[in-house]
């Protein structure tokens, strides 16, 4: 075995608890992407060896769900609402306007500087406050902004590519 | 193996009265804990934490009316409890005073926290009338009881499922038990209830899943405990994945002990020891709370080895999903539990014969699973009373879209759709104005668009749903205004289905495909005479899709061709009467003097506007027609039909 990299080292402490064949992959993927950010090419490796797979077959799992990423997050990532009660208020619009802003052809992107992401997001039962999006910095907070409209989704979008705490948009 | 099967008849035995006296102690301790709760020596502020609560900002309620508490030294509690269900009002709070009055107020700002405050100290009604909603208990006379809010009309007297909603802190194991939680457990372990007996009460409950399919739940239970071998599973969907539904999220968040002792009763009488809840990523205060009381749970021996201090056992275990709807397809979830793509296969073999780990397994809705206890605590003819001669008893159901309240409501089955449109306050324009019901969304992306005057025949019931070509679906309902183009949710479903395919059947994601191509096509002005006809051969392609996502995934669309036809041909004309259709419109300045115009310029994120001052033009060319310069300045730019013959003559 190679020498162990710090890096490895962690993953391996992050999932040492996880066995195969008991239901424990999606755990394992899903704390090491908490810790880590992402899922890198050495992490799926060190999983693979956990789990006494191929690490092409826990890529192979971990790519069919939309919730793994294999790239670092953007420093914000902002989740937007795709369901019903925000798409018969123009929802749609405010995907393309936030899009235009950050210069980005579609979801799924981030920008070139890694400010901003937008990724599609599921109604989670908020709908009060339709049309919304999350903004997220991981692990640091998850915030719900709602009755959005397309102009003021420009503004934070705005806001936040120049680098502006969430805070200061959204009060100031 | 463990099995309450083993004792022929319900009578006690000594291991049954040591598990009925370990219970009657936690009875004993849950009481007195709750019995202060209800009577608080001092008065108590209760801030609700349910995830819609918390995105309206309860969190930083809880916090300024800590502070001021604090601050003040007045002698009031604050505690916590999930929405009473109408969420437009959220943030809400609720105060219970010593005599066990207790108010619901909200929404609930910043700013009214002291008036809270005040309120909390000098008795009801003194500073906060204005935001009074209604009250949950006691006798105070002057305010009107909460049950009689016209957001609730609609709801029997009393809640069942969510009887303890807005009460009992959802954390708390005792405010569980003092409430009935875990009473059906003791006395099926207790009495060494024989296990058939308890499924035979489901059936004669007349309990139907409700995850969409309705199967009689008693008699997938019988499948699982007629399978061979004895390690069997038992398996929660808490996938949840339409979206505009969200009534397992309440579930769980609100009465988080009701789905465990469920699935406790469910490995009881179907022999398993090992239950699994599967649960969507989009939901982490659910799992959150699921996890916190399951801990709960196996620290009073409610799960575990030897509960309750007999010899049975039954462990149980969230899995964190990662956002897959198809993993919301039980073949799929079984799947997604076992280290792979959650990706639904050939059934038969049906889950009873082989599920997770290729062991038999049963899999059922949160909703089922939350509903078991209190039909074995009543009993079935009980639980029989509400509801209609097909469906059984209640379930909640939520309401989203253009009306007034946004909310969940626990309702029977029979109850009619206009009634509740009239409860959740009517269509209601983003401007707040009163509007005209054009769409009705149930089902989620594999369910159904109905029309609006559909709303007279329609009661929840499957079957009123059926002539419609529709499907009342797992609880989530729409309501659409005529401000939005039918094609503008069957672009929002034909993504849907296509992103969420899993992939294995090609009529399924390249159906989809197709379908979705066709609709944005049209919805960009291109549409064709022969994409009516084309959209039936995707139809029936899909149709020989191996699960039920591919072969409902057109249900839509077919509904849009069969219910909004007019519609449908008037936008291939390129006419777009609700001007939302991005490809019919274009945008006009027709007040060249309004200074918001400036502002609107500089909003623009694609920089279309050309000129200065006074003289504005929009190239149209590059604009994404996001309205963003619209919200800016609405008298001086409005949307304009593109010319276009008014309408073609149908071909199919
Ligand atoms: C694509 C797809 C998604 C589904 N999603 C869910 C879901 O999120 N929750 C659920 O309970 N059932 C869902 N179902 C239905 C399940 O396959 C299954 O019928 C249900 O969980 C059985 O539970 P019940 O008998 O309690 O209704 C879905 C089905 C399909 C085809
Ligand atoms: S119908 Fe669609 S979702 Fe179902 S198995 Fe086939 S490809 Fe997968
Ligand atoms: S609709 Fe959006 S892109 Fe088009 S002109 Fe207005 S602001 Fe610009
Ligand atoms: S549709 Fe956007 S929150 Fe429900």
């Amino acid at each position: 075995m190679p020498l162990e990299t710090e890096s490895t080292l962690r993953i391996r402490s992050i999932i040492k608890d996880f066995k195969p064949n008991n239901g424990d992959l999606l755990a394992a993927l899903y704390a090491v992407q908490h810790e880590m950010g992402y899922l890198s090419k050495e992490a799926l490796a060190v999983i693979a060896d956990q789990f006494k797979m191929f690490t092409a077959e826990v890529y192979g799992m971990a790519s069919f769900y939309e919730e793994y990423r294999f790239d670092p997050p953007a420093k914000t990532t902002i989740r937007w609402c795709s369901g019903p009660a925000c798409r018969t208020r123009n929802s749609a619009g405010i995907r393309d306007a936030i899009l235009a802003t950050l210069d980005l052809n579609e979801t799924g992107e981030q920008t070139e500087d890694g400010q901003c992401s937008v990724v599609v997001g599921q109604c989670n039962g908020t709908c009060e406050l339709a049309p919304m999006i999350w903004v997220e910095e991981h692990k640091t907070y998850e915030l719900p902004v709602g009755k959005l409209t397309a102009a003021k989704s420009i503004k934070l979008a705005r806001g936040l590519r120049s680098g502006s705490g969430i805070g200061e948009i959204l009060n100031g | 193996m463990v099995s309450v099967d083993s004792a022929a008849s319900g009578t006690q035995t000594n291991e049954g009265s040591s598990v009925t006296s370990r219970y009657n102690e936690l009875v004993r301790v849950a009481d007195e804990e709750f019995k202060y709760w209800l009577n608080p020596l001092q008065p108590r502020i209760d801030v609700a934490n349910d995830t819609s609560s918390l995105a309206n900002g309860s969190d930083r309620i809880e916090q300024i009316l800590k502070q001021a508490v604090a601050e003040s030294g007045a002698t009031i509690g604050i505690g916590h409890v999930h929405g009473y269900g109408i969420q437009s009002v959220h943030p809400t709070v609720s105060i219970t005073w010593p005599n066990g009055t207790r108010i619901l107020y909200g929404p609930v700002t910043p700013e009214r926290c002291s008036d809270l405050i005040q309120e909390a100290q000098d008795g009801p009604n003194s500073h906060l009338q204005d935001l009074v909603i209604g009250q949950i208990s006691g006798e105070s006379g002057e305010i009107a009881s909460i049950r009689d809010h016209p957001f609730f009309s609609c709801e029997p007297d009393e809640r069942r499922l969510l009887a303890n909603l807005g009460i009992t802190d959802p954390d708390s194991l005792n405010h569980a038990i003092a409430t009935g939680s875990y009473k059906a457990t003791a006395r099926i372990i207790g009495r060494r209830m024989p296990e058939g007996r308890v499924r035979d009460s489901l059936i004669a409950a007349g309990l139907t899943g409700r995850g969409g399919a309705s199967f009689p739940t008693g008699v997938k239970w019988n499948f699982l405990a007629g399978a061979q071998g004895n390690d069997h599973y038992v398996v929660c969907n808490a996938d949840e994945g339409d979206p505009g539904a969200w009534v397992n999220r309440v579930v769980m968040e609100g009465e988080p002990h009701s789905l465990i002792e469920g699935m406790l009763i469910a490995g009881l009488a179907t022999g398993s020891r090992t239950g699994f809840i599967y649960l969507r990523d989009e939901y982490p205060l659910a799992i959150d709370r699921m996890e916190r009381a399951i801990q709960n749970a196996i620290n009073n021996q409610l799960l575990g080895k030897n509960i309750l201090g007999s010899d049975l056992e039954f462990n149980l275990r969230v899995i964190r999903g990662a956002g897959a709807y198809v993993c919301g397809e039980e073949t799929g979830l079984l799947s997604s539990i076992q280290d792979s793509r959650g990706m639904p296969r050939v059934k038969p073999p049906f889950p009873a014969q082989v599920g997770v780990f290729n062991l038999p397994s049963n899999v059922n809705n949160v909703e089922t699973y939350a509903t078991v206890p209190m039909i074995l605590r009543h009993t079935s003819d009980w639980y029989k009373e509400l509801g209609t001669e097909s469906m059984s008893g209640t379930r909640v159901f939520s309401f989203s879209g253009d009306i007034a309240q946004v909310g969940f409501m626990e309702l029977p089955f029979g109850t009619p759709l206009a009634k509740i449109l009239d409860s959740c306050g009517g269509i209601h324009t983003p401007n707040g104005e009163h509007g005209k019901l054009y769409a009705i969304q149930s089902g989620g992306p594999l369910g159904s668009l109905l029309p609006s005057h559909s709303i007279d025949q329609l009661i929840l019931e499957n079957a009123s749903f059926a002539p419609w070509d529709a499907i009342m679906g797992a609880g989530g309902i729409v309501f659409i205004g005529e401000g939005t183009h039918i094609l503008v949710l069957n672009e929002l479903f034909s993504e849907f289905v296509e992103e969420e395919s899993c992939g294995r059947c090609t009529t399924c994601h390249g159906g989809n495909q197709r379908q979705t191509e066709i609709v944005r096509r049209i919805i960009s002005g291109r549409g064709r005479r022969d994409d009516a006809p084309n959209l039936k051969l995707v139809d029936d392609l899909l149709q020989h899709s191996n699960c039920v996502h591919g072969q409902f995934s057109p249900k839509t669309m077919r509904n849009t061709l069969q219910h909004f036809r007019t519609d449908y041909e008037d936008a291939i004309a390129g006419y777009d009467p609700t001007l939302t259709l991005s490809g019919m419109y274009e945008l006009e300045i027709v007040d060249q003097t309004d200074p918001l115009l400036n502002e609107a310029a500089t909003i623009c994120p694609k920089g279309q506007f050309e000129g200065e001052a006074g003289a504005w033009s929009i190239n149209m060319s590059g604009c994404v027609r996001c309205g963003a310069c619209i919200d800016i300045a609405p008298n001086a730019i409005q949307k304009k039909a593109l010319a276009r013959s008014p309408r073609v003559i149908p071909i199919a």
